[in-house]
């Protein structure tokens, strides 16, 4: 019996819908963006992405957040497709941790 | 198979939506799985993206129906009017003639 | 991980978001929200693909103008000319992405599929496995269409799903809630108000919320 991934939830019990309107940001607006520019360049595709999201870890998946969810699969792809190097982007994403500003980045 | 107007089924026709038990990337809902329905309506043929999915793009296109299925069929302890229904898009190899 | 450490400062837009039918999905200014670590790696993620030149700063900024043409507002106007021009009304229910093409709106998910509500029928709209929505008309979907509860419950149990948005309808009326797992995209096209005769396009179009589109609201009713 093959096991049901992670995001084949439909019918699965679970609490109220939460209600609260949650404004995006715009770093995450940007991400959207940038995944619709690979996708048109044929860098990766929706079933790919998809496919990324599912193979994360059961537990990483219940606890992440719509758009942390989005990155992580994004990443996982692109180090796949050996476009990036998982510990580059460890690295620079410190750099712009200790930074603490954006500026300079966008 | 793609173009082959002897396996299409038309809208109207009752359908299993079967359990093909295939590791992987599918987009075939476990609640659906087992259950008959109706056929709504053919959709068109499309890539598959059980194939899509492992970057095996711009291969054969393949029909996608949309089928209907009776709420109370789908879940022994519905709670809800008899009448209601479910209705999603199943791709051609996911369904058998019921 | 990525998590997200915006559990701070929400403003409970619950009222706003019944009333304004057609604000475009709300975008916080960051310039007052800490660096998170997600918005971090993002922020590595793009240097290293424009520094190996995947793509380009300029390219992505396009695409985020693109994208914020998208907005509920798009697709109340669909509803209010198919509420006044019943020949639009039937070009719309066979080929969504057409009639919205001939509104100057530029779907660009492969088919847009508009299911209408009768006195006799309630169509739901939800995506149990990710979140399809028609993003390009509409914009970004709301947090609780995305969120695991409704994804889980709206196939399962929707006249209580619905019953937390503030509808309920007789047994006699069919729900039919459908699940966009494929390749279609769906909005809902509401029933006409009674009442409304007088009122021009534009009028109509201001009763018609994103959550109308869904199926989790009628249009002209507030809370």
């Amino acid at each position: 019996m093959v096991e049901r991934l992670i995001t084949d939830i439909g019918g699965l019990p679970a609490g109220a819908v939460p209600r609260e309107e949650v404004a995006q940001l715009f770093w995450e607006k940007h991400m959207m963006a940038m995944f619709n520019v690979l996708r048109d360049k044929g860098v990766l595709n929706l079933d790919e992405f998809r496919r990324a999201v599912e193979a994360m870890p059961a537990d990483a998946y219940r606890r992440s957040s719509f758009y942390g969810r989005r990155l992580d699969a994004i990443a996982d792809l692109l180090v796949e497709k050996g476009l990036i190097d998982r510990r580059e982007l460890a690295a620079r994403t410190d750099e712009i941790v200790r930074a603490g500003t954006r500026d300079h980045v966008r | 198979m793609s173009g082959n107007a002897a396996l299409r089924f038309a809208p109207g026709d009752r359908v299993r939506i079967i359990d093909l038990g295939k590791p992987g990337h599918v987009r075939t809902p476990t609640y659906a799985r087992e259950k008959v329905g109706i056929i709504d309506r053919y959709c068109g043929e499309f890539e598959n993206p059980e194939e899509r999915a492992y970057g095996r793009v711009g291969r054969e296109r393949i029909p996608l129906y949309r089928v209907r299925l009776m709420q109370c069929d789908l879940w022994p302890d519905y709670q809800g009017g008899s009448a209601d229904t479910l209705v999603l898009e199943i791709y051609h190899h996911w369904l058998r003639p019921a | 991980m990525s998590v997200d450490h915006r559990g701070h400062d929400h403003e409970h837009h619950r009222d706003q978001a019944q009333g304004h039918a057609h604000d475009p999905h709300p975008t916080r200014e960051d310039d007052d929200v800490a660096l998170s670590e997600g918005e971090a790696k993002f922020l590595a993620l793009k240097s290293l693909l424009i520094e190996k030149g995947v793509l380009t700063a300029d390219e992505i900024r396009r695409r985020q103008e693109t994208n914020d043409r998208g907005t509920p507002h798009q697709g109340a106007r669909m509803v209010a000319k198919a509420w006044v021009d019943p020949a639009f009304k039937a070009r719309m229910l066979a080929d969504g992405k057409a009639a919205a093409i001939e509104l100057g709106i530029e779907v660009t998910e492969a088919e847009l599929a508009v299911i209408e509500n009768t006195p006799e029928r309630h169509n739901l709209i939800v995506c149990t496995l990710c979140s399809c929505y028609p993003r390009s008309l509409l914009g970004e979907p709301p947090a609780w269409y995305v969120s695991k509860a409704y994804r889980s419950r709206a196939v399962r149990e929707p006249r209580q799903v619905l019953r937390e948005f503030g509808l309920s309808f007789p047994e006699s009326v069919e729900v039919r809630v459908h699940d966009s797992n494929a390749d279609l995209r769906y909005i809902v096209l509401p029933m006409r108000p009674v009442g409304t005769e007088e009122l021009g396009e534009a009028e109509l179009a201001a009763l018609v919320s994103r959550d109308c589109l869904v199926g989790t609201a009628l249009p002209g009713l507030l809370g």
